[in-house]
């Protein structure tokens, strides 16, 4: 996708967002009518107008073919992303170190480091370093199963 | 003395030892930074003694300032945003063969700048916290404003001004999501009982200046750095003579920029750089290695750690993005910006900022020492470093509240933000804003109330008249350099 066009995509969205925000202020109960309500309205509309200009100096001045280019390797962008998900799923019920011990390992791997030695030393230096200066030292709870 | 004390016992200084010297090893790795750092580190704090979190913190900040010169000096390699003017000078050095010039260069003139602006910081934040207490609600909400009024100068090559205002109000309005102060009532949390209290704005931060970073350096197709000139033959020098007038002007330049809400060491390093070239003699050296350039760059990226935090102590207005972090520290214990940091909490307060001395002192050391080994650091492989960095990306996000939701909105901030910046939209002003959304709310609601609902309240008193002119200082020349700037582009397309 074009640049300019992800862009006016996006500003359309914010400006939706900003026409939706000023009439959500219509439910506001009580006090917060003359308070937080105007406050929100004026944010609202400040970030309308913003949007409506820079959407106009867009389509008046950019006329730029550039790509929207958000990584150049999507294949470890998408592997990273993926991970981080699943190891945020994993974190609770399998724990930290369990989760930890198979995302760095894995991402190190996809992101094409071929030495499992050092990937396996660093893997046991970091869940090292975290039980004994965060948990032992610092006494941050971590969840799930422990393999301490 | 009692302060001293705190600060000089053997635990302090052994922390302050570690934060700085993890700060120049964290700022040596290109594509790590003081805010991911201080950012990653602040939730692990929660559960230390506070003066000492600090210390360590601060440590960093320090360190990671001026971490960032060594690979830049001797890999053309920045390793952090901040010393790519130093790389413009300190590269070429190395390649004639003058790196340990270079490398002595930029170490005395960090320490100066950074101990500079340390001891404007210990002179000025009692006196500007002490007149945080005449300030009422509206003139919280103009203090906000002011901050706001930061954003526009954030404005770069890369973000234009209209996009760098439109990054800060949505940060503001993704701060308004959760319990109305005012009413008790809840706004777009989604039915999400995690949303009830609002967005914490350390995932935000973590997944906007870390969790980005390594999904850019993920996503980067070749990790190629130029080692020759850590080969290559070097010589010792002294000192240029006169030099010292170039660290004087980065650590003044370097502290003034820091004092001002949205300014960063980048900034302030450029600005630095360029008004030494201006008043050099040797103009012609510049861009081939010159050390007056190196020495004001350096001062001026350093002079922002205690410039920065002028504003953020005292007002609750941090100076730029790592100071963001360092607020979030202070909140965490209980240490709300303001006067309180210099009377209730002063036993942490000022032990914190002798700690900034301290951790000036641990770097010079090192730099004078271990730089030339400590470059090295700079070529550990990407693949190591991401997994390794988002890893304890997901811990500091978890950490804070025990929430793997917070890891969940992490990774959103950081998708989010990556798209954003591809745009070209500002994220240090998406974080102040997070961060000043509520400051302004707060004040603007209570201003309300007690104007009877009558806007005048914002105008009224002889301190929000100085504020909406120093608000109008810092909002007019941007704006109109925006002006010229388009109506030039608009005359050369037309």
């Amino acid at each position: 996708m074009q640049k300019k066009w992800a862009d006016r995509a996006l500003l359309a969205v914010f400006i939706l967002m900003a026409v939706l925000l000023y009439r959500s202020t219509a439910g506001y109960p009580g006090i917060a009518q003359s308070t937080s309500a105007k406050y929100v309205r004026f944010l609202a509309v400040f970030i309308g107008v913003l949007c409506l200009a820079q959407l106009g100096f867009g389509l008046v001045r950019d006329h730029g073919r550039d790509i929207l280019v958000l990584t150049g390797n999507r294949r470890r962008f998408l592997a990273l992303l993926v991970g981080l998900g699943l190891f945020a799923i994993a974190f609770e019920p399998l724990g930290f170190y369990l989760s930890g011990a198979i995302f760095i390992p894995a991402i190190g791997w996809i992101l094409g480091y071929r030495r499992p030695l050092v990937l396996g030393l660093t893997t046991a230096g970091v869940l090292g370093f975290v039980y004994a200066v965060f948990v032992q030292l610092l006494s941050v709870r971590l969840p799930g199963i422990e393999i301490f | 003395m009692e302060y001293l004390a705190i600060v000089f016992s053997p635990w302090a200084l052994l922390t302050i030892f570690i934060g700085a010297f993890a700060g120049v090893a964290i700022g040596g790795m290109p594509g790590l930074t003081a805010t991911m750092a201080v950012g990653l580190l602040v939730p692990f704090t929660y559960t230390m003694d506070p003066a000492m979190g600090l210390m360590l913190l601060g440590g960093i900040y320090a360190g990671a300032m001026y971490g960032g010169s060594i690979p830049a000096i001797l890999l053309n390699t920045p390793g952090t945003p901040a010393a790519v003017a130093t790389a413009i000078e300190g590269y070429p050095m190395s390649r004639a063969g003058r790196a340990p010039l270079a490398l002595k260069t930029s170490v005395i003139a960090s320490f100066a700048g950074g101990t500079f602006s340390v001891f404007i910081l210990l002179l000025f934040a009692p006196f500007l916290a002490r007149q945080a207490l005449a300030f009422g609600p509206a003139e919280t909400f103009l203090l906000a404003l002011m901050g706001l009024a930061g954003i526009i100068s954030i404005a770069d090559e890369n973000s234009s001004l209209l996009k760098a205002l439109i990054a800060g109000v949505l940060g503001m309005i993704i701060a308004i999501i959760g319990t109305d102060d005012m009413s008790g009532s809840l706004r777009y949390t989604m039915g999400l009982v995690e949303l009830y209290d609002g967005i914490d704005f350390m995932p935000a931060l973590i997944g906007l200046f870390s969790m980005i970073q390594m999904l850019e350096l993920a996503g980067q197709k070749s990790h190629e750095i130029d080692t020759s000139a850590l080969e290559k033959e070097q010589k010792g020098e002294k000192l240029p003579r006169g030099i010292g007038k170039y660290m004087g002007l980065g650590a003044g330049t370097g502290t003034l920029i820091g004092i001002l809400p949205g300014e960063g060491a980048t900034i302030a390093a450029f600005i630095s750089y360029n008004l030494s070239k201006r008043i050099s003699k040797t103009k012609e050296l510049f861009g081939k290695g010159n050390p007056e350039g190196i020495a004001a760059a350096e001062a001026g990226n350093n002079g922002c750690v205690g410039g920065s935090l002028v504003p953020t102590i005292t007002l609750g207005i941090p100076g730029n993005s790592v100071a963001a972090a360092l607020m979030g520290a202070f909140i965490i214990h209980g240490m709300i910006p303001g006067p309180d940091l210099f009377t209730e909490y002063a036993d942490r307060t000022y032990p914190f900022i002798i700690s900034l001395f301290v951790a000036n002192g641990v770097f010079l050391a090192v730099g004078l020492f271990f730089a030339p080994y400590l470059a090295r650091i700079a070529l550990v492989p990407p693949a190591i470093m991401v997994p390794v960095v988002a890893a304890f990306a997901v811990l500091g996000s978890y950490a804070l509240n025990n929430s793997v939701f917070d890891i969940y909105l992490m990774i959103a901030f950081a998708l989010g933000g990556l798209v954003l910046k591809k745009l070209g939209y500002s994220l240090e002003a998406l974080i102040l804003g997070l961060i000043l959304g509520p400051i302004a709310e707060g004040g603007f609601s209570q201003g309300m109330i007690i104007g009877k609902g009558s806007p005048w309240i914002f105008f009224d008193s002889n301190i929000a008249k100085v504020m909406w002119v120093i608000i109008l200082a810092l909002l007019v020349p941007p704006l109109y350099s925006y002006w010229k700037h388009v109506h030039k582009a608009g005359k050369a397309a037309g």
